[in-house]
Order: C-alpha cells, then structure tokens, then sequence
C-alpha cells in the first residue's frame, strides 16, 4: 500500500543558496592547483573536469526536487485534488517543469563547453570557457528562482498537512460552520482540534482515531461548508468537499437543529440537498446536535418535515449500500456534545455501519478466499474416551476471585532491582526460590568437581535408594562368603585316605591338561609338507636323514635347518625373522606351500614400507606421478632464477641496497644514472 | 488474562521463556523487567525460574515440557540441570535427552495430554516424551513446516497454529490435539506462533507488536477471561476480515 508522507521531501534552496551551494562542492573537491607549464591536454581536463561536475551536481540536486515532489496525476486522487486546490496544480506543475527544463538546459551548457574546451589552446582560454560555463548554468538558477522558493513554501505546507491514509476505514464530518463538528471529534479522539464559538474556527482539515471493535478508524474533521455554487467557494471549503469526493467513508452530516449556529435548518437542509450527490454509495447519518438546547421533538411542523426529507434521502443512501429499506434506527441520530449524551452511540452507528460495508465488499473480493481458514474454528471431534482436563491450581481460581476486591502489592524483582542501584548494578540470586526440603540449604556451596571427578555424573535422585540396595546386596554377598568358608573349613577336616585320593585326582587332571596342551601344539604346528601329499606323515626328518645318508651324504646339517625353519609357536622375536628374510631366496625350495610361506614370510601391520627416495607419489591434487613430476619440474624451473638472486621466496623483494653508493657519488657523466 | 511483554526490545518472548502449568522459566536478563511481568502474574502460584540451558538465552526454544516433567536437550550443564531441579518441584521430572536435534522446542510442541512432534525426531526421544511428559505423541507438520514448535502453541484450553493452516488440517489437528484451534498471527503478523507467545490454561503472554485484533483472537481461543472460541467466528468475524483482506 502507497504510504502518503509528504514530510520527507528535502529542502529546496532558494536560487542563490543553490548557487553558492554547488560551486562550492566544486571549489571543495576538484583540484585547485594548476600550473601554466603543464601539458594542455592535462589543462584542459583539469578545466573540463571542474564543468562536468558542476554539472552532475546541478543535475542531481535537480533530480531530486523532481523526483520528490508528488506527480499530482500519479498519487491518490484524493491528495492529488487537495494539493489541486490548497496550491493549484497548473502553478505546481509549471515549477516542476521549469526545474526540469533547467535541467536539461545545464546539461545542454556543459556538453556545449566542454566541446570547447577541447580546443582551448592555453591555460588563460581554458580557464575563460570554464567560468563562462558555471556562469551560464547560475543564470539558468537564477532564473528558477521563484519556481523554487514557490516549491520550498509548498514543501513546507505539505510536511503540515495531516496524514491521511485514503484506504483506511475514515469517518468524515461534515456540515454548516459552527454546527459542533470539532466538538465531536474532541469527544471521541484525542486530536484536540481548536473550537471557537464563530464560524471557520477550522480551517483545513484534521484527523483523530478512534477505536471500535479492535479496529482503528480515522475521523476526519473538515471545515464547514456554505451553501453555494461550486466556483464560490474559497480554499477552505474546497478542501472539505475534496475529502467528501475521494474518501470512502462514513459521512456524518450534522445539523444544528437549535439554530445557534446563525443558520437555519432550512438552510442547512438546503447545503445536504446540493452536495448529496457527493453521499452516493457512502453510508451516510444524519447527525442532529445541540438538542440540549433544542429537542428533536420539539421542531415546528416544517421544520419536522425538512428532516424527515433528510432522512428519507439517507435512507437512499442504505438501500443503495444494499441495505433493507426499513433497517432506518441508524440513519438519524441526535446528540449533545455539551451533555456528551449520543456522542458514542453515534461513533458505533456511523462505525458499525461503514464496517458492515466495507466487509460486504470485502466478501465480494477474492481475496477473501485465501484467509477463509483464519475465521475457522476447529472444535475438536471425539476421539476416544480420555478425559483431557485443563490444570488450573486452585490459588488462580481464588486469585481471580480476589482480584476483585482488593490487589495487593507484591515486591516484585524489579522493585528490588530500583532499590539496589538498578539494571547492571543488581545481581538477583539464582538460588533464591530453591524448594529443597530445608531452607537453609538453598545457599549451600556445591563443589562441581571432587577429587578429579565430575560431581553431578554421581548425582541420583534416589541416591539413598540405590545405597541402600547396594548394602543389601553386600550384605548377602557377605553372607555368601561366609558359606564358602564353611566349605574349605570342611578341606582341612579330610582324612589321610581322603586326601590321597584328592592328590591322585588332582595329578591325573594335570596330567590329562598336560597331555590335551601338547596334543594341542602338535597340531597347530605347520607341517612342512602339505597334508595332502602327507597323508601317512612319512615325511619326516627322521625319514630324510636316512635317505640322505644312504645316499652318503650327511644328514645332521640339513635337519637342523628343517627345525630352524619350522615355525615357532607362541610369540615371535621380530630380530631374528629379519635374518630369515635375507635367505627367502633358499627359502622358496624349501616350503612347498605357497599360502603357509607367504603368511610364515608376512610382517604386523605395525609398519608400513618405507617409500624409495626419489619415488613420486601422486596425490596433493595431482592426477597421477606423471603429471606431480611435471609440475614438480616446472616449479624447479621457476624458482631457479629466485635462488641465484637469493631471495627466499616470490614474496621477497628486497633491494638490498636502495641507493648503492658507487653509483651515486662523485662526478656523474652523462645518461649515466640508471645504470641500474 | 493475555500480557504484552518485551524481551530487550525484543517481541520474540517465546524464544526467552517457557510456560507450563506447574512452572515457568525465564532467561537471564540485563535487568529484572521481563522477569517481573512474570513473577507479578504468576509467583503467587507456580515457581518463576530466572536460567539458561547451555549458556544460552534461548531457552524457549530449547526445553520442551509440561506439567508432568521438562526435556532439556543435552547441551544443558550439569550445573544447570541441578538449578532446574533445584528450583522446579518435585513431582515434575527434569530429564536431559541426547537427541540430534537440540532445539527441542522447536522440534516438540505439547500441553499437559498430547505432543506434537517434529518427524526426524528419534524414536527413543519419542519413548522418553512419552514416558516424561506423559503425553501421546503424534509426528505432524503444521502448514507444511516440519518445526511443529516453532509454528502452533496450545494449552489444555485451546491452540494457536500457522496461518496458512488449512480448514482441513485444522480440523486434523484439532481432533488430535482435542482442543480448539484458530489458525492465525501474532506480533503485527508473525507466523512464528510458538516464539511470538506463551501460554498455559490461565495465562498467556505476547510479544509487544501484537496488535488488538490478535489479542482478541488469543483471548478467546485460549478461553482467558471468559472468552469463548465461538466468538471469533460471530462477534469478531467483522473486525478480522476487514483488517486481513
């Protein structure tokens, strides 16, 4: 939605003020220094540069009054109608035009002479073309000047006018000078508007809110209206017809049925019949005030039919809203600002009923559709038997019903906060409303860590629970203790026989252990030769002894290196396999099982291999070893020049001597200098 | 009875406090304001618990609980949870879960009989929500968002969910939760329903951009002072569709 705030439009300056304001800027940040010696393109630019941004000053200070000021076709036309008619529009926007023409005219100077510059052949000419540049975009300033000190006075009227939000819900007043509007407003907002006892007390208009219903409503007082032609009428009538042509609102017309207003009633009904047409499709009331001093009853004869024609004709107004014919208790309302009686039946009424209109369009929109779930209320369908009570303590309850009577002061933390020296200063003890069984224990210092353990891991709720199951327990496991004892008690009361018998059994079992532990070695020692082709363990060294031997050859040193190669069971030492390692050559004749001398042949995981020195690894973002020797190359290559210079790394540049002395002292010669 | 509250200039009261019908907690303040507008309402009946969980403030956003207990994720210190336990009564059980995700109460929405749950949730945080809370727990999403906590507040009376609930998921919910629901905003028309207010069966704070309208709808959905639900759809209807649409 368009927020209406005319309050942010910057300050237009007056014409010499925007003058001095910008040719200043370009005093202040362009250079100032320039020299006849130097080159002519470089004076040149420096007289260019002063005109261009003089001119994107101009251009940009221009901009932003064009910019700001509402486009009166643009904006609401309710405001676009009242700034019409509080500054006249053709007046408004000839100011606006002529900023925006000088505009363009600063635009057209500043190209036309840096043009020329670019043919100015000395300092003194360059130098001339600039000053008549900035002259000529002052004399197009100057000659805005009144536009702008118009736009500054229409600034400063607009940062005053109310806020009026045009598609808000709006009450309007409206009615005959001195009728009691501003009253009414005074009675139900807090926008203190000035009442006088003459007519055009109020002389624009004013805004208040009020509330009905969670809502905020907007009540318009406007100034009050003479019944005559439309061309007639000066500003300040004007504005209030404004308002009653763009505003959809609630219109209340009050009427001043005691005639203390210096019209009569007559009149009055004459002024609603010319600006009824302003009233179509707008809930309408017909607000008879001052009956202190005049009771609507008490009205003559003719009198009493003016209003009624009144009425009927608001009634109109309800049947065209679509509203029932007979619905016409809300149409005529009497009140008295004086005695206040009325005054909040008719805010409701008039409240109420642009409420009910605005809903039944709203209804209409289709909008409506994508919030119909937050007018829902879902009650809950049954679904099982559960009661699900609300828990309300019986102290709230009673608190409630107290409240009534009488509220005591409780000392709240803040108040004790206020009394130690406030927010910052006061520190408000955590423990404070500890419930623990004794009060005293609320401030007790708990150690968090106790021996190197975390005290809380220890902390149970039912800690004494748990201890004494725990001594229960040990309790039992005692008594258990105690029974075994009884037991071995027993061993010692063994006869002679008896015993015996135990140590003959207790040898027979070690010798049975003794027995399964060797079968056990046995058989997990590795046989030297598969199973498969030792199927009736023939191949033994006893065997190959006699084999060799017959073959006259001595057997002793072979034997002795089947057993040294056979695996060793239990724990190996490390040192010794190594030297095995270095014969695995001979070894491989000698096992004819492949898995067995692989796993005899094996190292722990404990290490891995060593890689070869100078062996490249891929790795560190690099595809494969080809492309890392590459780059490894090229980064050989690209640091060589840097390590005969002895620099440590690119980011070494240090000269190690700036000024070498040799070079420069004594007699130069000529073009001698940059040697280095 | 519904209050408006600021935390240090923040509205998102929901995020600094958590309110049940046996207590209430509340972060660790500059000063003692937010505290106080607590404890004015409520010390005379339940306990006020000034702490933090983890070091942090948010604690609204981290605990879950009820009457019956209160689950607090396993950032919490050991000194902290002792604090808790200290000050909370007895018979309400202070239990430390190690559930992935820590902001439970985001992830839990509950009052005093059933849960609403995130749907990523562990199935033994669904156990001990069960046990602890002594709730049923339902894995729901409110709108479309799987935050359950963040977007619906309920008490025992009634419930407050996203406004962009649908009629149909409203009637869903409401037969699960067995309460009342309205769907709709609060703080000048926040969406985080959970973090804009608390609430318990007698008392409900707001944040301090709630608009009238709001409260209104609180007011009655939460049955505070007499108010009934069905007002939203009579009394009310006109005030709520001329200020949405």
């Amino acid at each position: 939605m368009v927020q209406y705030n005319f309050k942010k439009i910057t300050v237009v300056p007056t014409g010499k003020d925007f003058v001095d304001i910008i040719l200043s800027r370009t005093q202040r940040q362009t250079p100032t220094v320039v020299h006849k010696g130097y080159a002519i393109n470089r004076l040149r630019q420096f007289y260019m540069r002063k005109v261009k941004y003089t001119q994107t000053n101009f251009h940009d200070k221009l901009s932003t009054i064009v910019d700001e000021f509402p486009r009166l076709d643009d904006i609401h036309p309710f405001y676009g109608d009242l700034l019409h008619v509080l500054y006249n529009k053709d007046h408004y926007k000839l100011a606006l035009g002529q900023i925006n023409t000088a505009r363009n005219l600063i635009s057209k100077i500043s190209k036309d002479y840096v043009k020329l510059l670019k043919y100015g052949d000395s300092l003194y000419r360059c130098k001339s073309l600039k000053v008549a540049a900035l002259g000529r975009m002052c004399t197009v300033i100057k000659r805005i000047g009144p536009s702008l000190a118009y736009l500054e006075q229409i600034r400063q009227h607009m940062a005053r006018l109310p806020s009026i939000d045009p598609n808000t819900r709006t009450i309007l007043i409206c009615g005959y000078p001195n009728v009691g509007k501003s009253s009414f407003i005074n009675k139900i907002t807090r926008a203190d508007v000035d009442v006088q006892p003459y007519a055009f007390t109020t002389k624009s208009l004013f805004v208040g809110h009020t509330d009905y219903k969670y809502l905020r409503y907007q009540v318009i007082d406007t100034p009050g209206i003479l019944d005559r032609p439309f061309e007639d009428r000066n500003i300040i009538e004007m504005c209030s017809i404004t308002a009653l042509a763009h505003l959809r609102a609630a219109v209340l017309f009050f009427l001043d049925i005691s005639g203390s207003c210096g019209y009569s009633i007559a009149q009055q009904a004459a002024l609603f019949h010319s600006i009824k047409s302003l009233f179509m499709n707008k809930p309408l009331i017909i607000v008879c005030n001052k009956t202190d001093l005049q009771p609507l009853d008490g009205l003559s004869e003719e009198d009493m039919n003016l209003v009624k024609e009144m009425k009927a004709e608001a009634i109109k107004t309800v049947i065209g809203a679509g509203g029932e014919p007979n619905d016409d208790e809300n149409v005529l309302l009497t009140m008295s600002t004086l005695t206040e009686e009325g005054v909040i039946s008719v805010k409701n009424a008039a409240c109420e009923r642009l409420l009910n209109q605005r809903v039944e369009l709203k209804m209409k929109s289709k909008k409506i559709n994508d919030c119909l779930n937050r007018f829902h209320v879902a009650v809950p369908k049954p679904r099982d038997q559960k009661e699900r009570p609300p828990c309300i303590p019986q102290q709230v309850l009673e608190a409630k019903a107290k409240a009534a009577a009488e509220k005591e002061q409780k000392k709240l933390e803040r108040d004790l906060e206020e009394e130690n020296g406030g927010a910052g200063v006061y520190s408000a003890s955590l423990k404070k409303h500890y419930i623990l069984a004794h009060d005293e224990w609320k401030e007790d210092n708990m150690p968090e860590i106790l021996d190197g353990h975390n005290v809380y891991d220890f902390v149970d709720p039912d800690i004494l629970e748990r201890l004494e199951e725990l001594e229960r327990e040990e309790g039992l496991r005692l008594e258990q203790e105690g029974n075994e004892e009884d037991v071995e008690m027993d061993d010692k009361e063994l006869t002679q026989e008896e015993k015996e018998t135990l140590a003959t059994i207790r040898k027979k079992k070690s010798l049975l252990i003794q027995r399964h532990r060797i079968k056990k070695s046995t058989a997990e020692s590795r046989p030297t030769v598969p199973r498969k082709h030792d199927k009736d363990k023939k191949f033994t060294t006893q065997r190959m002894g006699r084999q060799l031997s017959a073959l006259g050859i001595d057997p002793s040193k072979a034997i002795n290196r089947a057993r040294s190669k056979s695996i060793e069971r239990g724990r190996k030492r490390e040192r010794s396999r190594g030297d095995s390692d270095a014969d695995a050559m001979e070894m491989d004749d000698d096992r004819a099982n492949k898995k067995l001398r692989l796993r005899s042949q094996s190292r722990p995981r404990s290490r891995s291999s060593s890689r070869p020195r100078g062996e490249i690894v891929p790795g560190e973002g690099f595809k494969d070893a080809l492309q890392k020797s590459k780059a490894l190359k090229l980064a050989y290559g690209a640091s060589k020049k840097r390590n005969k210079d002895a620099k440590r790394g690119e980011a070494d540049r240090t000269i190690p001597t700036l000024r070498p002395k040799h070079l420069f002292s004594g007699k130069r010669g000529v073009g001698k200098t940059d040697r280095r | 009875m519904a209050v408006r509250l600021q935390f240090e200039n923040n509205c998102e009261v929901g995020v600094f406090s958590k309110l049940t019908n046996k207590y209430c907690l509340v972060a660790i303040g500059g000063s003692e304001n937010f505290y106080s507008t607590f404890e004015s309402e409520l010390a005379d009946v339940i306990p006020v618990v000034k702490t933090s969980i983890g070091g942090t403030r948010i604690i609204g956003r981290l605990c879950a609980g009820n009457k019956n207990g209160l689950l607090v994720p396993h950032t919490t210190t050991d000194q902290e949870l002792q604090h808790l336990r200290n000050s909370i009564p007895d018979e309400v059980v202070v239990q430390r879960i190690d559930e992935r995700l820590s902001a439970l109460g985001n992830c839990i929405a509950c009052n005093d009989h059933v849960a609403l749950t995130h749907t990523d949730l562990d199935r033994d945080t669904e156990e001990i929500i069960a046990d602890v809370l002594g709730v049923e727990v339902f894995r729901q999403t409110i709108a479309g968002n799987i935050l359950v906590g963040s977007y619906c507040t309920f008490s025992n009376k009634g419930g407050l969910v996203h406004p962009h609930t649908s009629v149909e998921d409203l009637d869903e919910l409401s037969t699960l939760l067995q309460v009342p629901l309205v769907a709709g905003t609060v703080n000048r028309g926040s969406e985080v329903i959970g973090a804009g207010m608390i609430v318990n069966d007698w008392a409900a704070f707001c944040g301090s951009d709630t608009t009238a309208t709001e409260l209104s709808v609180i007011e009655s959905v939460f049955k505070l002072r007499e108010a009934q639900p069905s007002s939203i759809h009579d009394e009310m209807r006109k005030s709520l569709i001329d200020s949405f649409v």
